[in-house]
């Protein structure tokens, strides 16, 4: 399942197919936004933490796509 | 609407007006050339401006190096007594030694910039703040010395050395937003308004606290207790002199008046306090004699002065006792001064006893006069202001003159926040310097006792001497920001070591603002058990504010300074006055007489002697000079003429112009124009409070508005005048602890917790302050329909009724944003300074690979092992994963780090309450070369207004939510409005707020048209009074004219028989809210050692049930609530007790024996021990055992008897006494009934 794929919001979320794309050692790349340029992107585990573009040290992690729905009540 | 185009240049005059519009232009343009609010910095300007002295204005570090000056040393070693006699005997000549000599000569101080070490960052290597705090790291520069060594005599060389990053003030001259515009703050994430003061350490902003000390540079007449206790002769009576160096730093010296007549001069130096006679200073200073002396306190033959025989015999009892000294001449005494301090002094061992008396002076005695290269007329005016001092104590104990109070503004000023960075680190310069001595020692011992003059020495100083030096001052001036600690050597000549720094809270903005303008006496005060330093004195008027100071253990300690009070933070350009005042007819010759001769100084220098009456004129022609800005006599001159007055203040004219003092404007009558007077002048000056008070030929001053006597919190009170004055102290404080809104930059913060407000709003009754400080920018609080009835018995005792409809349309909404940060190298605190090399990481974020996630996890947390932002997340559930790994760089796949275990670490949120992932930021290391090793998440947590959360009006005036009332049942006007919030009638006979009458009042009339209102205090007269001036303005809106409206109950529908008070008054959502505070336990952690419940709310712990409550449950007859709350509650215990013997220590489990049942297993079965006889005991006797009778212990023991136990409810604290008391050897016998 894709991160940023609509999943809709169950109370068992599947797990069968977490480990399909974790082929790579270093895990899934995931993204993130740089804090002064707001550059896009993505970084793996182990990566030094700077921005690409900027070479700012904060990096925000971006908002997911999933959809987050609490109660209303 | 381009209002802040280039060619206009933004307003700044504000008035009570709303400007909605104007408000709404500033924020969606920034002004790009100056701040809309130029009160708001100013309000700071003592922070900023006195860090910028250090480098940049008056340089005071570099007065400092001057001070600190050249340290040399030898090389070998002293020789001992036998060493010398064996070299006499031998006829050899001493050995030479060679002096080596450092010095600093230049320091450098360098904006924040990422290390050379990031090669990544090219095209901005700056570091602004707003990092600094997202990264929870150090704002820091580099500090870099220029260092001066030569041997002996020899060519001076140098070197430059890094002292390590220290912290840097925000907006001073070594801060990147130094004079930035609010659209460049804005652009670098900060506030548009940032107005700096404060250091970033760690990410958190802390601020050095403004210290009182007292006053620089003037003899302070002082009657102390405890002086008597320094010595058999010692009298109560003190002469006290602050002398403050150029660089600002201190020493105190004070005379003492022994019972004989004699006086001794006191110092403390290092910590250590030493005793000299003052005669031996005096005639170390200058080549004199004794008559010159007894002239210089007297007067001259003949004059006025010498009839004054108290004084001459004292003066003629002085001259002789030193006579014992038999120390002849200045050169004599000052090689007797300098071979008794010549080890204290810390001088190098190679100059003369002479040279190092001459150190002393220089270095102790009255440095304001004098501290480096002191010429002789420097030394004739320390010698001058000594005799003065000898005269002003002589007059003290006489009774002539009064004690100067030094709880009294007039005699303090502030210590400035730079100014006290600047001694620090002039304190570790000094010291890094001394270390130097023994790092060449050190080099000397490891070269086999090399002299200096080995080539290798001077190549190897640099390189490697000093490297063996701590040279990282940068750690420690960080140490001393982040806990607020002094370690010093000297004690820096405070009262004090730790307490300097605070954080500055920005819980809203009237709590970040006070920060800067709170004034604190010292810690060392805070112990005293007398309350005169405490007190509220007619001095501090105008300077320090009377309303704003804490209640409780800090109130009257920390005060806060006036809106309009400045303090200098440079010496002024006072050269012209000697000239000046020699024209206004000044002489040499004093009097001991102050009837004949007073005295004129300038920043504790003598300048000469006049009649009493030519002082007064010197008085006012300086003054009239000042204002009208002519013969180069500068505005913020302090003129301190004190005139002759029997018993008063010893009299004469005092002219300051130094740094660290308090000056407030106000308008000086003959010139009408502005002038600046200090706390010295003032007692002795007439200032009128209005226009209307100035008599003439009597004022010489009046006040712009009497409301500069207040602080910017205590400003906003509005109708503060009409108010009890205890209620306008308790709105200070909790003005600062409303849910507000902290800034405009939240997006850029990542604070431990945030407060804010949601639906803030403009108050319809302010002050025209309020918009001059810009406080629109942060709102603090709502505006509520406020209806002043009993009417449900929910609003008893402060409590209030919120209409439930008031609630749902989001009155007094909050938020509270936490920050946790995860570290994975926890013992590492915070980012210091040295990044971590690629192979010293151990642990990264995320899911280890092929690891097993459990799919509760997997809901959670993102593929990256960090949460979902946006998700919610409550007690236990994971916030991020981490796993260890090992770094190989051999391997070639995508990553060096390799996990082995394939276990997950989750780090949990364990607070209780539910909350909302707002951000996470992941923070690198300034190299850019590192993987994530810290995160930093924002939780956002909802508070919306609950029943227990506590509000208050403006006038201290504070009540906690009872009930959310439904609309419908609410009381309800003839217009149909329904109050926000229903407040009792008895909260007002008592505390008598009348301000918030009025305020309800001028609230509904601006309301009702629209008005913004003036609420400054003192606007109103009997004559043309409030309610009249609000009365007719709701008459005209077709209300009642005294706000009063008939209203009709929302559960009947009648009509209330009175008519009721109906109005809008501002509410403060205050932080104290339930959430945070409610405590409940049945079960739950106890203490291991008595089994009672844990303290503590955090740990999930009980209230105690303390004697008190015990009694008047006692007294109500509650046995069993008792019983409940004191054992079953709490350390409820079964436990077997024997009754024959009454303990509860011998009783004891049996075990099962040999044949039946398991052996060694328990049979629930317990006996006494000690009641019960050993079975192989009763078999030698010869009696015998019935079968089934004995029984058998863990240990194999057979045993008889014993039977007779029971088991009883007791504490268990009980038996934990019992226990102890035992083990003292005291038996307890418990009497078991029925």
């Amino acid at each position: 399942m894709s991160r940023e794929a609509y999943a809709p919001p169950t109370l068992q979320p599947s797990s069968s197919n977490a480990n399909t794309n974790t082929t790579d050692i270093a895990g899934p790349s995931t993204p993130y936004e740089c804090g002064e340029c707001s550059a896009k992107l993505q970084l793996k585990k182990g990566d030094a933490i700077r921005c690409k573009e900027c070479g700012h040290r904060v990096l925000l992690k971006t908002r997911t796509k999933r959809m987050v729905q609490f109660e209303a009540r | 609407m381009p209002s802040s185009s280039a060619a206009v240049s933004t307003d700044t005059q504000w008035t009570a007006n709303f400007d909605t519009v104007r408000r709404e232009a500033l924020f969606k343009n920034p002004p790009k050339d100056h701040t809309p609010y130029p009160a708001l910095a100013e309000a700071i300007h003592p922070h900023v401006k006195s860090f910028n002295a250090l480098f940049d204005d008056s340089k005071l570090l570099e007065a400092a190096l001057k001070d600190i000056g050249t340290k040399s040393f030898l090389d070998g070693e002293l020789e001992t007594l036998q060493q010398r006699a064996q070299r006499l005997e031998e006829g050899k000549p001493r050995e030479k030694r060679n002096s080596f000599s450092v010095r600093i000569r230049e320091l450098f101080l360098e904006k924040a910039v990422l290390p050379t070490t990031n090669k990544f960052s090219t095209r901005n290597r700056e570091i602004y703040p707003a990092e600094c705090r997202e990264r929870h790291a150090t704002y820091r520069g580099k500090l870099r010395a220029r260092v001066e060594y030569r041997l002996g005599g020899g060519e001076w060389q140098d070197t430059i050395r890094e002292l390590g990053q220290i912290p840097i003030m925000l907006k001073t001259n070594r801060c990147h937003l130094e004079n930035n515009t609010p659209a460049q703050l804005v652009q670098h994430k900060e506030e548009s308004e940032e107005f700096g003061g404060y250091f970033i350490v760690n990410g958190n902003e802390r601020l050095i606290r403004m210290l009182i000390v007292s006053r620089r540079n003037y003899p302070m007449a002082i009657i102390r207790g405890s002086f008597v206790n320094r010595g058999s002769a010692y009298t109560k009576y003190g002469m006290q002199i602050r002398s403050v160096r150029p660089d600002q730093t201190s020493q105190t010296n004070v005379l003492h008046y022994l019972n004989d007549g004699n006086v001794t001069f006191r110092f403390s130096w290092r910590k250590n306090e030493y005793l000299v006679p003052v005669m031996m200073i005096l005639k170390a200073l200058v080549e004199t004699n004794d008559r010159e002396i007894f002239e210089g306190v007297i007067g001259v033959a003949g004059s006025p002065g010498t009839n004054k025989t108290f004084m001459t015999e004292r003066v003629e009892l002085l001259l002789r006792t030193y006579k014992a000294y038999n120390l002849n001449g200045k050169a004599k005494t000052r090689a007797y001064l300098g071979g008794k301090f010549k080890p204290v002094l810390g001088v190098s061992d190679d100059i003369s006893d002479e040279e190092a008396g001459s150190d002393f002076l220089r270095k102790i005695v009255l440095v304001h006069l004098g501290n480096v290269d002191v010429t002789v007329s420097q030394n004739h005016d320390k010698f001058k202001m000594l005799l003065f001092m000898i005269r002003k104590l002589y007059s003290l104990v006489a009774g002539e003159c009064a004690v100067d109070n030094p709880d009294a503004v007039s005699s303090q000023e502030i210590l400035l926040p730079g100014f006290l960075y600047g001694m620090i680190i002039k304190e570790k310069l000094d010291d890094w310097l001394r270390s130097v001595q023994s790092a060449c020692q050190e080099w000397s011992v490891k070269n086999d006792k090399a002299k200096f003059t080995d080539p290798t020495f001077l190549k190897d100083f640099p390189t490697k001497i000093l490297k063996r030096t701590n040279e990282n001052l940068g750690g420690l001036l960080e140490y001393f920001l982040s806990t607020g600690n002094l370690i010093s050597p000297s004690g820096l000549d405070l009262q004090q070591t730790s307490g300097f720094t605070v954080v500055a809270e920005k819980i809203n903005f009237y709590r970040f603002i006070s920060h800067f303008r709170m004034v604190h006496r010292g810690s060392f005060f805070a112990q005293l058990k007398t309350t005169t330093v405490r007190k509220l004195l007619p001095e501090s008027w105008g300077f320090l504010c009377p309303v704003h100071t804490p209640d409780g253990s800090p109130c009257g300690l920390l005060n806060h300074l006036a809106h309009k009070c400045k303090i200098t933070t440079c010496d002024l350009d006072v050269s012209a006055i000697p000239r000046l005042l020699g024209q206004l007819g000044l002489c040499d010759d004093s009097s001991a007489a102050v009837e004949d001769k007073v005295v004129v100084q300038l920043d504790g220098r003598i300048l000469g002697f006049c009649t009493p009456k030519q002082a007064h004129i010197i008085g006012d022609t300086l003054r009239y000079w000042k204002v009208q800005g002519s013969h180069d006599v500068p505005r913020e001159l302090e003129v301190g003429y004190v005139p002759n007055a029997i018993g008063g203040q010893y009299p004469g004219v005092y002219i300051f112009s130094q740094a660290a003092r308090m000056i407030r404007p106000v308008k000086y009558l003959p010139l009408d124009d502005h002038d600046y007077i200090g706390p010295f002048e003032q007692p002795f000056m007439s200032v009128a409070c209005t226009e209307k008070e100035i008599e003439s030929g009597e004022s010489t001053h009046v006040e712009y508005d009497p409301t500069n006597i207040l602080s910017i919190v205590a400003n906003q009170t509005p109708f503060s005048d009409f108010n009890q004055s205890p209620r306008n102290m308790y709105q200070c404080q909790m003005g600062k602890q409303a849910m507000g809104t902290p800034g405009t930059s939240i997006r850029y913060r990542t604070d431990n917790k945030i407060y804010r407000l949601q639906t803030g709003q403009t108050p319809v009754v302010r002050p025209p302050l309020y918009n001059e400080y810009g406080l629109d920018n942060y709102p603090n609080g709502m505006n509520a329909v406020v209806a002043v009835i009993s009417y449900t018995g929910y609003d008893m005792d402060d409590a209030m009724i919120l209409s439930k409809s008031a609630h749902e349309r989001g009155f007094g909404h909050g938020t509270i944003y936490k920050t946790k940060i995860i570290r994975l190298e926890e013992n590492e605190r915070g980012n210091s300074g040295r990044a971590k090399s690629a192979r010293a990481i151990n642990k990264l974020f995320g899911f280890a690979p092929n690891s097993h996630i459990s799919a509760s996890t997997r809901s959670k947390l993102d593929l990256d092992g960090l949460p979902h932002i946006g998700a919610k997340i409550n007690e236990g559930d994971p916030l991020c994963a981490s796993h260890t790994v090992t770094y190989d760089p051999t391997k070639t796949s995508s990553t060096p780090y390799i996990n082995s275990d394939g276990v997950n670490t989750l780090h949990r949120y364990k607070d209780s309450e539910t909350a909302y992932i707002e951000e996470v930021r992941v923070l690198g290391s300034e190299a850019g070369s590192e993987p994530c090793q810290s995160l930093s998440i924002k939780l956002r947590i909802p508070r919306s207004p609950v029943i227990g959360d506590k509000f208050s009006s403006r006038h201290g005036q504070k009540g906690v939510c009872s009930q959310k009332w439904p609309a419908i049942d609410m009381p309800f006007s003839e217009s149909g409005i329904i109050p926000d919030i229903i407040i009792n009638p008895h909260a007002f006979p008592s505390r008598m707020t009348i301000g918030m009458f009025i305020e309800s009042l001028a609230g509904k009339a601006g309301a009702l048209h629209g008005l913004a209102q003036d609420s400054s205090p003192w606007r109103f007269s009997e004559q043309n009074t409030a309610g009249d001036y609000f009365g007719e303005q709701l008459r005209l809106a077709g209300y009642n004219y005294h706000g009063n409206e008939p209203m009709y109950s929302g559960i009947t529908g009648r009509e209330f028989a009175a008519d009721i008070y109906l109005g809008v008054v501002f509410y403060q959502r205050l932080r104290h809210m339930v959430n945070d505070k409610f405590q409940v336990r049945t079960t739950g952690p106890v203490t291991p050692l008595t089994g009672q419940p844990i303290k503590g709310r955090a740990k999930g712990g009980g209230i105690r049930v303390g004697e008190m409550e015990r009694d008047a449950l006692l007294a109500h007859g509650c046995a069993f609530l008792l019983q409940d709350r004191l054992m079953g509650c709490s350390d409820y215990r079964r436990e077997w007790v024997c009754r024959g013997c009454g303990s509860f220590l011998s009783t004891q489990p049996t075990v099962w024996g040999s044949g039946i049942g398991k052996k060694g297993r328990g049979t629930g079965v317990v006996r006494c021990r000690r009641c019960a006889k050993r079975v192989e005991d009763l078999l030698e006797e010869g009696k015998e055992v019935g079968i089934g009778e004995e029984w058998e212990d863990g240990t194999g023991g057979k045993w008889v008897g014993g039977q007779d136990t029971t088991i009883v409810a007791i504490p268990g604290v009980l038996r934990y006494l019992d226990v102890e008391l035992s083990a003292m050897g005291v038996k307890m016998r418990f009497n078991v009934g029925p």
